[in-house]
């Protein structure tokens, strides 16, 4: 079977994504079924190829079977098969949430399994201008998800998210132009090659690489090219943040990865010292000024939005600090942040759906009816401190360590510091929760309302609560409690990502 | 010293973390849920107990859970510095468990089920880091207790409560998650393992001078904003509006100490005492501390709020512990590590006793505290006693700790640097401020009488003084005299012109303080006043719940700011005296129990150190750790 499996991956999506139309056209509710099954076959062939990458090295098919530098080749290394067990991972998860919360229909369904494979078509190939065209399915599908709600605000958001996207992509297309010229071909195995005989001095290289960064640093939503993320997280439906959060800025930013080190190699950022400088300095910036951000806002998924801005702002820098800790710091990141902002806005979503709670102060108290949901954000939480044991410990210390073996203290400095800006905002949440008595606005507590709220109806302005409980049901609960487990059992888990990715560190720092 | 494979340290963590899952289980059932704490806390003293002979004959207990990181295991291990701490935190949770039901129950307190399972939590955080194997793990559990402890000093939810929480988490935070890490970060880079080694890494002592100072720096300071150094301690006085159980043992004993065991961790196994005196920095250590003696000392003079005071105390005598880690020398360091167990004890009967008057007379203020001697004879003895301590009296713990110190600063003096004089000096010194701040609680208590008693001038009277005129005036009175409408009942001022003095005229109700740096308006004892003190003596279960008690008080508040309840009753203080006394009357014996237990704590160290354990204990640290007895 072997290299079959990846072509797979990215075909099968996109094609049963056609079904639920199809189905549709008869049947009122054939699209659940149908994502779900599709997903479940990601998944399992996700698994699948991670074992039989960790045992035997990389698998590489050439599609069409033409070959090299012509065809198209994809490439499934362990880093990519990483990746990929993720989006089947939160692929089936928020789609058992979606169940329930919504979107409904079958436009949706099938928009979810494009976007499926769109995000698998970015993250398996190895052909660049292929990753344009995987980067566009994904950018399309995305826009069309997150104003599937119909509301006004997710039109705009979507709106706001098509333009600064397909600039992106454009940036990123000039760049690969650019390298085209150079070196006459596109394919990243090649290119690897082609750029070391060009010279990582040359201009045209340099502005090459400097075009795809900055469009990559919008898909990410890196400071200050992130003013798209806000709202596109913020008004989406809860299902669809929850989905995107996790695995759309992840995948750009595994392109990062993937071009910085396999085609551009780490002797570019060698020789050019200014383009690591530049780039550490604005990831810092992004990580100070998305913390301060985040912490003002009042709505919390535009509190966890910003957040996002900040944590890939940690994983730029890393990937700018260029040494193997630093990298490993950022791949298990990368990973652990995705499962992290799905649970938190998974959660978000049952709290909005059962209360209506969608700002900080609504929070107000929620701890005691939900203790459930409320014990995961605020365990979540913990971990996107970087507090151990958990996934989000393992990432931060691998990543200032490697900036602490390279010399670079100000990057350094910063992530240090990073746990308490993080710390602020996340513990204004738990405070909410936990530590303010329900119902009260202001969290002036005990004084004035407090009498009201025991008699169970508010007589005057207080927030009455009322609990919608059919809105949810226990398997999204447990989605999200089996998330949070997985993040803090992943904090014991470091010697099994090394084991798998020390190849593909190998030979990205030989 | 051999090493050998046990499960006991991460049992003894597992007990209370076990134990908090029941406890948040059995919600619904107060005594079960208490009888878990206790279980629990008796189960993890015995464990702890059952590898002291081990650890004292040169046996380390080791519990390797996995490798969390490459070249850093998760490791747990039994040595006898971490005994000293996983000794003295278990037995003294023991105590403090009977005590916190007598307090909880006392007050008839909302959140009991959280209460109980955060205090687990916490205590099962402190006996992590008593027996981290490494600073990567000593990390993990110091976070950890950040964590832990965070429901319990926000635990009123009053809007002072949570800010309150806030500035604990993050100072503590700022200390822990950036500095700590930061510094084992830097160790990690420099030497390639974190691992506590008996007398320092040994890479550590080839690295550059210069980044081994820096990073010494920085894990001192981040173990130390945990022990209260300057200018860093700002959240243990704040971190006062928790419940009195929790201020005792976790803030005057397990977080605080935690912090101190942080450091001596960093001096005696990370650097060692010879590296770190030949890169100058125990001196720098010992200076800040001497610093933060004294300033926290005088501070604590002009507190009103018995609480506050002995947080400012706690601030001032953890000071000690790290003055002593600074210097060079058997004896500093002897005197250093005893001073852990030492005013362990007898801070946390000082808290004990606060919580009780709080509780039975809900008195905070000393100078509503007059006279208060009659009501609570037992638990104002203690407290002498346990102040009496705390100044380095001897026949107490805090005397034989202190004197160590003292030979060892003049040893240092002496034999290396004479800067080490001023460090004794700021130990004398600090002695004579302890009495200073402790002697009127214990005179007022004891001496004086409700309806006569002197303003306490340190205390009540302007920084700077005040003017006063001898002769007589037209108004019977100074007009910039403190005291507005205070008078004695039968005088109108009058007296000036009689006698030529003044005489302060204090009557409590009538004070308008300005303690502006704490709001008590909020805090749970003006909110849940005592059952006893109204007419309606309601004794209702606790079910744990949050309801039941803010019921009772909606109007007897006045929501003034700088009304004081509290204070002596109409008649008085009734005396209890005789065979009310024995028979401790005065308070229940849940909270007389632990106070009595703690006292006599403190006593057997002060007269028997040697066989009490800890001393001995203390000596086999020392000598591990390179320096040799003299």
């Amino acid at each position: 079977m072997s290299d079959v499996v990846l072509p797979l991956l990215v075909a099968l999506p996109i094609m049963i994504s056609v079904l639920p139309l199809i189905f549709g056209l008869k049947y009122e509710n054939a699209g659940w079924p149908i994502a779900m099954g599709g997903s479940l076959t990601v998944l399992a062939l996700a698994v699948y190829t991670i074992t039989e990458v960790a045992a035997n090295g990389r698998l590489i098919h050439a599609l069409g079977n033409y070959p090299q530098p012509y065809g198209i080749e994809l490439v499934g290394d362990e880093l990519s098969t990483l990746i990929v067990l993720l989006i089947g991972l939160v692929s089936v998860l928020v789609l058992v949430y979606s169940r329930t919360r919504g979107p409904y229909g079958n436009a949706f369904h099938s928009g979810y399994l494009l976007l499926t494979g769109g995000l698998l078509g970015v993250v398996l190939t190895g052909d660049l201008f292929n990753l344009f065209v995987f980067l566009e399915i994904t950018g399309l599908v995305t826009y069309a998800l997150v104003a599937s709600d119909r509301s006004g605000k997710s039109a705009y958001a979507a709106l706001k998210y098509v333009f600064l996207g397909t600039i992106g992509a454009s940036l990123y297309l000039i760049g690969v132009g650019y390298l085209y010229v150079a070196t006459g071909t596109l394919n990243m195995r090649d290119l690897q090659g082609a750029i070391e005989t060009v010279g990582y001095t040359d201009p045209l290289i340099q502005a090459a690489f400097g075009f795809i960064l900055v469009g990559f640093a919008l898909k990410v939503a890196l400071f200050p090219l992130h003013t798209w993320q806000p709202d596109a997280y913020a008004y989406a439906p809860d299902s669809v943040s929850a989905y995107i959060s996790a695995l759309v800025s992840t995948a750009a930013a595994y392109a990062l990865i993937r071009i910085s080190f396999d085609v551009f190699t780490v002797e570019f950022f060698l020789v050019n010292d200014l383009i690591s400088t530049a780039i550490m300095a604005a990831a810092s910036v992004s990580i100070v000024v998305g913390s301060l951000l985040a912490l003002m806002q009042t709505e919390i998924k535009r509190m966890f939005a910003y957040s996002s801005v900040a944590q890939f702002g940690m994983i730029v820098a890393a990937i700018a600090v260029a040494n193997e800790t630093a990298v490993f710091g950022a791949i298990i990141h990368l990973f652990g942040h995705g499962l992290m902002k799905a649970g938190l806005f998974m959660a978000a979503g049952i709290l909005a759906a059962v209360y209506g709670a969608r700002t900080i102060d609504e929070y107000a108290g929620l701890a005691n009816r939900s203790p459930f949901t409320a014990a995961s954000i605020a365990v979540i939480g913990i971990a996107l401190i970087g507090i151990p044991p958990s996934i989000g410990f393992l990432g931060k210390w691998f990543i200032g360590l490697g900036a602490v073996e390279a010399g670079e203290w100000g990057v350094a400095f910063v992530i240090f510091v990073s746990t308490m800006l993080t710390l602020a905002y996340v513990f204004r949440i738990i405070e909410k929760l936990y530590f303010d008595p329900p119902g009260d606005p202001h969290g002036h507590g005990s004084d004035h309302d407090h009498e009201h709220e025991h008699d169970g109806a508010a007589t005057d302005g207080g927030h009455e609560l009322v609990a919608d409980t059919s809105a949810v049901t226990v398997g999204m609960v447990v989605m999200v409690v089996s998330i949070t487990i997985a993040v803090v059992a992943l904090g014991f888990s470091w010697e099994l990502f090394f084991d798998l990715l020390a190849p593909v560190l190998e030979r990205f720092f030989q | 010293m051999t090493e050998v494979i046990d499960i006991r340290p991460l049992a003894a963590i597992l007990v209370s973390l076990i134990a908090t899952g029941l406890i948040i289980a059995s919600y619904k059932y107060p005594n079960v849920r208490e009888g878990w704490s206790i279980l629990a806390a008796v189960t993890k003293f015995g464990i702890v107990a059952s590898m002291f002979p081990g650890v004292m004959n040169g046996t380390v207990y080791v519990s390797n859970i996995g490798t969390i990181l490459p070249g850093v295991d998760f490791v747990l291990r039994a040595d006898p510095l971490g005994m000293l701490f996983a000794t003295l935190a278990s037995l003294l949770w023991v105590i403090t468990s009977f005590y916190c039901i007598g307090y909880m129950r006392g007050l008839n307190e909302h959140g009991q089920t959280r209460f109980f399972a955060s205090f687990a939590a916490s205590v099962s955080a402190a006996i992590g880091i008593a027996f981290s194997g490494n600073l990567v793990t000593i990390f993990i559990f110091y976070e950890l207790l950040s964590v832990a402890t965070y429901p319990l000093v926000a635990h009123d939810e009053t809007a002072e409560a949570r800010a309150a929480g806030r500035k604990y988490l993050g100072y503590t935070f700022f200390g822990g998650g950036v500095l700590v890490l930061a510094g084992t970060a830097l160790v990690y880079w420099i030497a390639g393992t974190t691992d506590f080694t008996a007398g320092g890494i040994t890479a550590l002592a080839t690295a550059d001078p210069l980044v081994a100072q820096i990073t010494f720096i920085i894990l001192a300071i981040g173990f130390g904003v945990k022990a209260g150094l300057m200018p860093l301690h700002q959240w243990l006085p704040v971190a006062m509006v928790a419940p009195t159980p929790v201020s005792g043992l976790l803030h005057a004993v397990a977080v605080v100490k935690s912090g101190a065991f942080g450091v001596a961790r960093v001096v005696l196994d990370v650097f060692g005492p010879e590296f770190l005196y030949t890169l100058g920095m125990g001196l720098v250590i010992s200076t800040i501390a001497a610093i933060t003696l004294t300033a926290a000392s005088l501070i604590a003079i002009r507190k009103d709020h018995l609480k506050q005071r002995l947080a400012y105390s706690t601030v001032s005598q953890l000071s000690y512990i790290v003055l002593g880690l600074g210097l060079f020398g058997w004896y500093g360091l002897v005197g250093a590590l005893l001073h852990i167990p030492a005013h362990a004890f007898m801070k946390l009967t000082l808290f004990f006793c606060a919580g009780a008057i709080h509780v039975e007379t809900h008195t905070d203020y000393i100078s509503q505290m007059a006279g208060i001697g009659k009501r609570m004879p037992v638990t104002l003895g203690a407290f002498t006693i346990a102040a009496a301590g705390m100044a380095g009296i001897p026949l107490l713990a805090g005397f034989v700790s202190k004197y160590y110190m003292l030979i060892g600063g003049i040893q240092m003096g002496a034999e290396l640097t004479p800067i080490a004089y001023y460090l004794v000096g700021a130990l004398l010194l600090s002695g004579v401020l302890n009495i200073v701040y402790f002697w009127p609680v214990v005179y007022t208590a004891f001496f004086e009488a409700e309806d006569k008693h002197d303003a306490k001038p340190l205390v009540d009277f302007k920084l700077g003084g005040e003017t006063r005129s001898v002769l007589p005036a037209a108004d019977g009175g100074n007009d910039r005299s403190p005291r507005t409408d205070g008078g004695k009942p039968d005088g109108d001022g009058n007296d000036a012109e009689l006698t030529g003095v003044v005489e302060p005229d204090v009557d409590p109700e009538e004070i308008e303080y300005e303690d502006s740096e704490f709001d008590d308006s909020n805090i749970a004892a003006r909110l849940n006043p005592s059952d006893h003190t109204t007419p309606s003596h309601n004794n209702e279960e606790h079910t744990g719940d949050d309801t039941h008690a803010h019921d009772d008080h909606d109007d007897t508040e006045s929501h003034d700011e700088h009304h004081h309840h509290g204070g002596p009753p109409a008649g008085g203080w009734e005396h209890i005296h005789g065979r009310d006394l024995w028979l401790g009357k005065e308070t229940t014996w849940f909270m007389l129990g632990p106070i009595l237990a703690a006292v006599t704590g403190a006593l057997l160290i002060g007269t028997i150190p040697y066989s009490v354990g800890f001393l001995e204990l203390i000596e086999v640290i020392v000598e591990g750790a390179g320096v040799s007895r003299p």
